[in-house]
């Protein structure tokens, strides 16, 4: 059941897509994502669409993985369809009781589906192919300027880096205490809503005492060997920008560019 | 005999078509008998952990069955309900699942799951107490003010208390003392000995294994390498070693004797044994 969450999961592998930069990869989710809201005909969405496709057979990540991954969302994507498709404007096409459906809704509930789909499985592949360690990396360089207006960057990366670093520690330890206390009989998913959220109790208590004495092992072992904070530290793998990510960066900035002008002629 | 649990082929793969596939258990049958200790053995990542796993239905197998008394456990709802309270599973670090404001609540949530009555859960809370060797005045103490030692007892508690015909203790020694884990295995050994349950001990330590199993199966990358007597499988030491497991000390300085041409008599795997042995050995040269 947890283990099915591919939520900010990495598949290693060694395909153009992972060796970009993660600044590189950063940068082209934000050009992406807005890209995705820029666009609003379908010749926008299908250029949107071909570059998504063309970074998944790249990253050569099967396409059942990342459909895997969208199945949680299947609730929000029909909830937005339907309520999209309730309240379109434009040629009525069909209507029953109070609802109305319209060529307006349709269209905009065929969209906007598309538009969510296309928007995760975008950031998967930012998550897929990329480490934590360098997707963090990659944010602190990115925000770096930041630090001039005395934000604390390299700490909010490094929270960040172990938070991500702990998500799955913790969804192991959950998975754990579940199978131990349904090895007690104990059962969670049966029984009304209050029972439900009874049943919670003996995997919230342990899981919490687990989490705040893992932070707290965490934080010593890290004062042990003298961290203190992102003054004067040195990385051991410099990033550098190679040939592909201005290549990369080149195109993100030409499909963008592509789909304003297309818009803009309202093609 | 028929065995009370059996494992039919058994074979797990974790997350199957991803690059993280992985075999776990391997074609497994084991059988299980009534009254028997079992000692399972394998170094880290053998599968030993995923094994135990499936006897009490927690998880699936990929392939394979597994039979309580003949029948699939997985075939109903029912079915696994059964297996969970008549397949009792300690989990390695058991102590990390304690919830219960007091230790007596936390003993009691498996009998209670079980929906027994209140004076019958109140007999297996004592009871199961007595066995697990946690003392009655802790159990109206919070299970978090208690020592690591103590907490493992309540947990085992926890798990006695729903009277298993079968109970599996993951490396229920990890981590304590050479006291604690004497004692602790005494009582694990105790309620073997009064109610006539099986017992499986999962341990990579050949000592314990050595000293208290009837059986033993070994395994090696998720298949069973030996199923066999202790007797037999500590005979076969350079294929253990292969494995990366060692064997007991008192096998090595056995063969190290044998070496130097001393005789000695029978198998040797225990202190007890090779006193044993030693003292024949001495005996029959005073006679001689």
């Amino acid at each position: 059941m947890l283990k099915d969450i591919t939520l900010g999961q990495y598949f290693p592998g060694s395909t153009v897509v992972h060796r970009l930069d993660p600044r590189t990869k950063i940068l082209l989710v934000v050009i992406y994502i807005a890209a995705l809201f820029t666009a609003n005909s379908a010749a926008g969405y299908l250029i949107a669409f071909f570059c998504l496709a063309g970074a998944i057979a790249l990253s050569k990540i099967r396409l059942s993985v990342m459909l895997k991954g969208l199945k949680p969302l299947i609730f929000i994507i029909l909830l937005t369809s339907i309520l999209n498709l309730l309240y379109g404007t434009g040629e009525v096409l069909a209507e029953f009781w109070i609802f109305r459906i319209t060529d307006g809704g349709v269209r905009n509930a065929v969209f906007m589906a598309l538009r969510i789909i296309m928007l995760v499985m975008g950031t998967f592949m930012l998550t897929y192919t990329t480490s934590p360690i360098m997707l963090t990396y990659g944010l602190e360089l990115l925000m770096s300027p930041l630090k001039k207006l005395k934000v604390p960057v390299h700490e909010l990366a490094m929270m960040m880096s172990m938070a991500l670093r702990l998500i799955p520690t913790l969804i192991e330890e959950t998975d754990k205490i579940m199978s131990a206390q349904k090895a007690r009989g104990a059962e969670f998913d049966t029984g009304n809503l209050i029972e439900k959220a009874r049943a919670m109790l003996p995997i919230l208590v342990p899981l919490f005492l687990s989490a705040f004495r893992r932070a707290d092992e965490l934080a010593t072992a890290m004062e042990a060997r003298c961290y203190h904070g992102g003054d004067g530290r040195t990385r051991l793998n410099v990033l550098r920008l190679a040939a592909r990510d201005y290549t990369a960066l080149t195109l993100g900035v030409l499909v963008l560019a592509g789909i304003i002008v297309l818009k803009r002629f309202g093609i | 005999m028929e065995p009370i649990l059996r494992t039919e082929n058994l074979t797990h793969v974790y997350s199957p078509g991803t690059p993280f596939e992985l075999t776990a258990v391997r074609n497994a049958s084991i059988d299980i008998y009534k009254g028997e200790i079992l000692g399972v053995i394998g170094h880290t990542g053998s599968g030993k952990s995923t094994l135990i796993q499936h006897l009490n239905a927690l998880v699936k197998p990929t392939s394979g069955r597994v039979l309580l008394d003949g029948r699939d456990i997985f075939e109903s709802k029912k079915s696994i309900r059964e297996a969970r309270s008549r397949v009792g599973l300690v989990f390695q670090y058991p102590e990390y699942q304690l919830f219960e404001e007091t230790v007596r609540k936390d003993i009691s949530f498996g009998p209670r799951n079980m929906k027994l009555s209140e004076e019958e859960i109140e007999r297996r809370v004592l009871e199961a107490a007595h066995f697990a060797g946690v003392e009655e005045e802790l159990l109206d103490r919070s299970p978090f003010e208690l020592s690591g030692g103590q907490k493992r007892r309540v947990a085992i508690a926890g798990v006695i208390a729903m009277m298993p015909e079968v109970l599996v203790l993951d490396e229920p020694m990890a981590g304590l003392d050479p006291e604690g884990c004497r004692s602790i295995m005494e009582n694990i050994l105790s309620y073997h000995d009064s109610t006539g349950a099986a017992i499986v001990i999962v341990t990579h330590s050949m000592e314990e294994a050595a000293r208290h199993a009837d059986r033993m199966v070994v395994l090696d990358h998720g298949s069973v390498a030996m199923d066999a007597s202790p007797e037999e499988v500590f005979s076969r030491g350079p294929e253990l070693r292969a494995m990366g497991l060692a064997t007991p000390v008192m096998t090595d300085v056995a063969e190290k004797l044998r070496k130097l041409g001393v005789r000695l008599p029978g198998t040797v795997y225990t202190v007890e044994q090779m006193t044993a042995a030693l003292m024949a050995l001495e005996r029959g040269r005073s006679r001689a």
